[in-house]
């Protein structure tokens, strides 16, 4: 690595000391405090730098010396605020020697304040030195000498509180109680603790030294983390080093403002519908049997009618409307055919039925209240409406679902433009070239036709159904033009589009799952 | 519509004919042939030969058979169809059926016939059966206007009485049974008359049909006789008969029965029916009878509707490639539909078997030249303008069902019983899950967080969607309308958080609002407001209730709004 690369990569902290270290003369080390002291640094911050820089191999160490440091544990300090366990155990035996009372060690384990083997090890100390004596019945007595022990450790105490000292600072008695009682392997309980201090000293290396000279001799810009506005105001920022980030890292995730893939899959059929010159409709989720079905000349026993397929309102169970004239008039053409030249499906036509109130089961409802609804001639419609089945809920079947359909009215339709109309919607929702069309059988219309194009990626799908209504649907609704009804089942291409193999994932309750969907249009 | 399993080689076999497609038929080949009858091959097991097949056209039950695929494929190829003889109303007929007075109250209607010469196999027998099923079951709506039974022959001594016996004066052993029944023990133990007895509506006369010999062949429309009505593989003598209470498709159906049978080489005798009364057809009725009347269509209303100048040639040949009888004449057709048809209710219908006849791909697509303007509902597009600019704001958009529980929408909001907490319920509830319609936005966004616990934070969630509100005055009993709902969840969400985002989604949709004070259940009393838009209330805001979160089973605190943009859109 070239010098400059090497500068460029160093920290603030790092080159703090690689000058420091630069500034002295060639070959001197220098020790962690006088390094600290000269680069102004925190211990934590110095040994960072320093760990940093021999890892670059820019320093080395020159010597390095271990001093063990003893110091007050947490239970020292305790200690030296109270008293230590060998203190207490040898007042508790004056004061019953003093009285006459008898004094077990059980007795003494069951004061307060000390841990049941704390007072066995200070018993244990204090008969050795003589300063108790167990008698018969194990009690407790005290022969009147000192403990030595006691008394070193309260000097000892005093003596280290807040302040640690060197191990070999401490000779004799004092030297033994403090390795007796500090912090091991398997007893932390102790009042001291021997700590290895390692006190090492730096040198620079050969490239570090050419690094600190370069660094010296190009004056060391400041180096800040980010660009502020107190930078740009005053123009600081030409004195300042902006250090290099690590960029190749995963950057933190964050929450994205973002439509529903579903619905942005849906919001492109709509863009391409309207761009095509189709007007939309929009319907109510709660219809009439009539607009549902018999207005679409389905008769009132149709299988599909059933209490299995629809789902009916219970509350308020019929509507308020009259639907006239159109009501009489389809009922007219379902007994009949009337004036529509049908022979119509020779029943006796129920009103009230016609006015029982269900959950939309088909879109074809709202293309017949637009037919109703004195539309454009010519005039293109569609709807994407929320329709409801009675389905047991699996992969493939959902309770609410959507439909794309919609309605072609004009003086120039027949089977010839509705095929043309059909082709023009594989190629512009299905980017299909390849079409074709299969008689199919909808109650509404004749001739009808399914459309099946061949996908980029699914091979031969169904689109969609159409067909031109039934003179029973259109004349009753006061249209007296042919007209295209057309649908296109989409869910098989959005669950591609969106990488989805279950019908139900579609409306997904999984947030993260919504959030990393990304829709392939 | 019916899906029904037939065999390739059966198949194959009533294709052959002195033109003689015949023998191995391609799949690809079948798919094309399968368009002259709106079929769609569901499923084929190439080792079998079986073959699945749905019949999309309800009107057309004479599809509903192999014998029926095989004869209109067959007619396309030979250009015509050989008229079947038995249908002439011109010979008398050698068998007799008497129907006595009172059928008309039960079931008034009756058509029968002989086939003989055609030996029954196993796998001819459960085509028979197939066939007898799909008919009475999806065309005669599970019996109740149309069944059909199946007999020995032989075992029959003409004529045949149709008439109404007391349920205990008859006893016979019906098919599915050892002993013999009376007619109420057949409905009340027999697994059929469990299932079809309702068809009865009065029990104490009951509807039985019984030879010369006074021996029963059948409890219509519920179950055979054992001793007659039970065909085996190798009989080659039937009788069937149809009873039902719509005349012409009692007849239609038995006259798809004889023309089954004469494909398979029977000879169809015919069996005349005496009513006591006169039916529309009079009081004595030839049965197979025809009931086709010609219809007479102009050219020009044909090639109108196609889209495509045909001419009398073309469209005679087409009709007739399609089972029809033809005549031309100054212009128009006069059609006739086969005896094994009865589909024709509009000329329509007629240009349809012209257009399949010739096939769908003789016919060029043109495009539609008429010039439409395009584009969204004024509802859509404020929809639409309110989602670009949640999502500006850092909204993820969320879709969900409409149809959903009163646990869901009302008692987790705590909505009981108040005004809001009504929805529009299903009467024929499928299961609790869905049997509602949502009345507001927000508790499919809690459904949401309640399963997102576990996506990181924060959550800022909203969709603009359909609901459905409950409203006597309105004729449908509710409004439909388009409500959009958001949420944000986080560890220190609050009040000025949500308001923040309504306040600039109302800044930009150029809609003046206040906030007004107010309690609602779902919502922290004192930190929930109702927006007003023209002194008009057009929805609400607030933090959502602990309690409402503790129901929903969610551990992060969460500020909403739930504003009606149908409502919206009239005001301001």
């Amino acid at each position: 690595m070239d010098i400059f690369t090497v500068i460029d990569s160093l920290h603030p902290l790092e080159i703090k000391v690689l000058t420091t270290l630069g500034a002295a003369p060639p070959g001197t080390a220098l020790s962690s405090e006088q390094l600290a002291a000269a680069a102004e640094l925190e211990p934590s911050q110095l040994s960072m730098a320093v760990e940093w820089l021999l890892a670059k191999s820019l320093i080395a160490i020159q010597t390095e010396t271990v001093t063990p440091i003893v110091s007050l544990t947490k239970i020292g300090e305790e200690y030296y605020l109270t008293a230590s366990p060998l203190e207490r155990v040898l007042a508790a035996a004056r004061e019953a020697t003093g009285t006459g009372t008898r004094l077990t060690i059980p007795d003494l384990q069951a004061q307060g304040g000390l841990d049941p083997s704390d007072v066995s090890k200070a018993v244990g100390r204090l008969k050795k030195e003589g300063a108790l004596l167990i008698i018969q019945g194990g009690c407790i007595e005290t022969t009147g000498r000192q403990s030595p022990t006691a008394e070193a450790i309260r000097t000892l105490l005093a003596e280290m509180h807040d302040s640690p000292k060197e191990l070999k600072s401490f000779t004799g008695v004092h030297r033994q109680v403090i390795e007796d009682f500090a912090v091991k392997r398997g007893n932390a309980k102790e009042p001291f603790r021997v700590d290895e201090r390692v006190a090492r000293s730096f040198i620079l290396s050969t490239d570090g030294a050419s690094a600190a000279k370069q660094l010296l001799k190009q004056g060391v810009a400041e180096e800040v983390s980010q660009v502020t506005p107190d930078l740009l105001k005053d123009g600081s920022w030409r004195q300042k080093r902006f250090r290099k980030y690590t960029i190749s890292l995963r950057p933190p995730r964050i929450g994205t403002g973002k439509k529903h893939p579903y619905r942005e899959f849906l919001d492109t059929v709509k863009t391409k519908l309207v761009s095509m010159g189709f007007l939309e409709m929009r319907g109510a989720l709660v219809e009439t049997e009539f607009w549902d079905m018999d207005a679409l000349f389905m008769p009132q026993f149709h299988p599909a009618r059933d209490i299995h397929d629809v789902y009916f309102v219970k509350e308020p169970s019929h509507t308020t409307a009259a639907d006239e004239p159109f009501l009489s008039r389809v009922a007219k053409v379902h007994e009949n055919g009337a004036e529509t030249g049908s022979t119509g499906w020779g029943y006796s036509f129920d009103v009230h039925r016609a006015k029982r109130l269900v959950l939309r089961s088909q879109g074809t409802a709202v293309s017949a209240r637009t037919l109703a609804a004195s539309p454009n001639i010519p005039g293109k419609y569609f709807s994407i409406a929320r329709c409801f089945r009675y389905d047991q809920v699996d992969a493939t079947h959902a309770t609410d679902f959507f439909q794309v359909e919609g309605i072609v009215l004009g003086e120039d339709i027949n089977f010839r433009t509705l095929l043309g109309l059909l082709n023009l919607f594989a190629h512009e929702v299905a980017q299909a070239k390849e079409v074709k069309f299969v008689p199919a059988y909808f109650p509404f219309t004749e001739p009808s036709v399914e459309l099946h194009v061949r996908h980029p990626h699914l091979g031969w799908i169904e689109l969609g159904g159409a067909g031109l209504f039934r003179s029973e649907v259109t004349l009753p609704l006061g249209v007296t033009v042919p007209v295209i009804a057309w649908g296109l089942g989409l869910d098989r291409m959005a669950m591609v589009a969106l990488g989805v193999h279950d019908i139900r994932e579609l409306f997904t309750d999984n947030l993260e799952l919504i959030r990393t969907t990304r829709g392939l249009f | 519509m019916p899906t029904i399993t037939i065999f390739k080689d059966d198949l194959e076999s009533l294709l052959t004919s002195d033109r003689g497609a015949g023998r191995g038929i391609t799949m690809a080949q079948l798919e094309e042939w399968l368009m002259l009858v709106k079929g769609e091959l569901k499923g084929h097991n190439p080792e079998t030969g079986e073959l699945r097949i749905e019949l999309q056209d309800s009107n057309r039950p004479d599809l509903w058979s192999c014998e029926g695929i095989a004869r209109q494929i067959r007619i396309k190829q030979e250009g015509r169809l050989k008229p079947y003889s038995f249908f002439e109303n011109k010979p008398k007929a050698p068998h007799h059926l008497t129907v006595k007075p009172g059928m008309e109250q039960v079931r008034p209607y009756v058509a029968a016939c002989t086939a003989r010469g055609f030996r029954v196999t196993e796998k001819g027998l459960a085509q028979l059966i197939q066939t007898q099923e799909k008919l009475a079951d999806i065309f005669g709506r599970k019996r109740k206007t149309v069944s059909i039974g199946i007999y020995q022959l032989p075992r029959i001594a003409f004529p045949i009485t149709y008439e109404l016996v007391k349920p205990d004066e008859v006893r016979f052993t019906p098919l599915g049974m050892e002993t013999v029944m009376t007619l109420s023990e057949i409905l009340m133990v027999h697994p059929k008359g469990l299932e079809y007895g309702h068809i009865l509506a009065v029990k104490s006369l009951l509807p039985i049909l019984r030879d010369a010999k006074n021996q029963p062949l059948s409890f219509p429309p519920i179950i055979n006789s054992r001793e007659i009505g039970e065909v085996r593989a190798g009989d080659d003598e039937l009788f069937v008969e149809v009873t039902g209470t719509d005349l012409p498709m009692v007849i239609l159906s038995l006259n798809i029965f004889a023309a089954n049978l004469a494909d398979r080489g029977a000879t169809i005798e015919p069996v005349e029916i005496q009513y006591p009364t006169s039916t529309t057809l009079g009081k004595r009725v030839k049965t197979p009878h025809d009931l086709g009347k010609p219809k007479t269509i102009r050219i020009k209303a044909i090639e109108q509707a196609l889209g495509q100048e045909l001419g009398e040639t073309v469209v005679k040949q087409a009709l007739e490639a399609y089972g029809y009888g033809v005549s031309a004449e100054k212009g128009s057709v006069k059609a006739t539909v086969p005896p094994y048809r009865h589909d024709l209710m509009h000329i329509m219908d007629v240009v349809e078997d012209v257009a399949m006849s010739r096939g769908y791909a003789e016919f060029t697509p043109v495009m539609p030249v008429q010039f439409t303007v395009g584009g969204l509902s004024a509802i859509e597009r404020l929809s639409d303008r309110s989602r670009e600019l949640m999502v500006g704001l850092g909204f993820q958009e969320i879709i969900s069902n409409i149809l959903g529980s009163p646990d869901q929408y009302s008692k987790f909001m705590r909505l009981d019983g108040t005004e809001w907490g009504r929805t529009v319920e299903v009467d024929n509830v499928m299961s609790l899950s869905f049997s509602c319609l949502r009345q507001w936005v927000l508790p499919s966004l809690l459904r949401i967080e309640a399963a997102s616990s576990r996506a990181f934070y924060p959550h800022r969630l909203f969709e603009a969607g359909d609901v459905a509100i409950p409203d006597g005055t309105h004729e449908l009993g509710s409004r439909t309308e388009t409500v959009l709902g958001a949420l944000i969840a986080h560890a220190t969400t609050h009040f000025s958080e949500i308001h923040s985002s309504l306040d600039v989604l109302f800044y930009y949709l150029g809609k003046e609002y206040s906030l007004e004070p107010m309690q609602h259940p779902s919502f922290l009393e004192g930190r929930a407001g109702r927006i007003l838009v023209s002194g008009k209330p057009v929805g609400v805001i607030g933090e959502v209730h602990p309690e409402v979160l503790e129901r929903w089973q969610i551990a992060m605190p969460v500020v909403a709004f739930d504003v009606n943009l149908s409502q919206l859109a009239t005001l301001g």
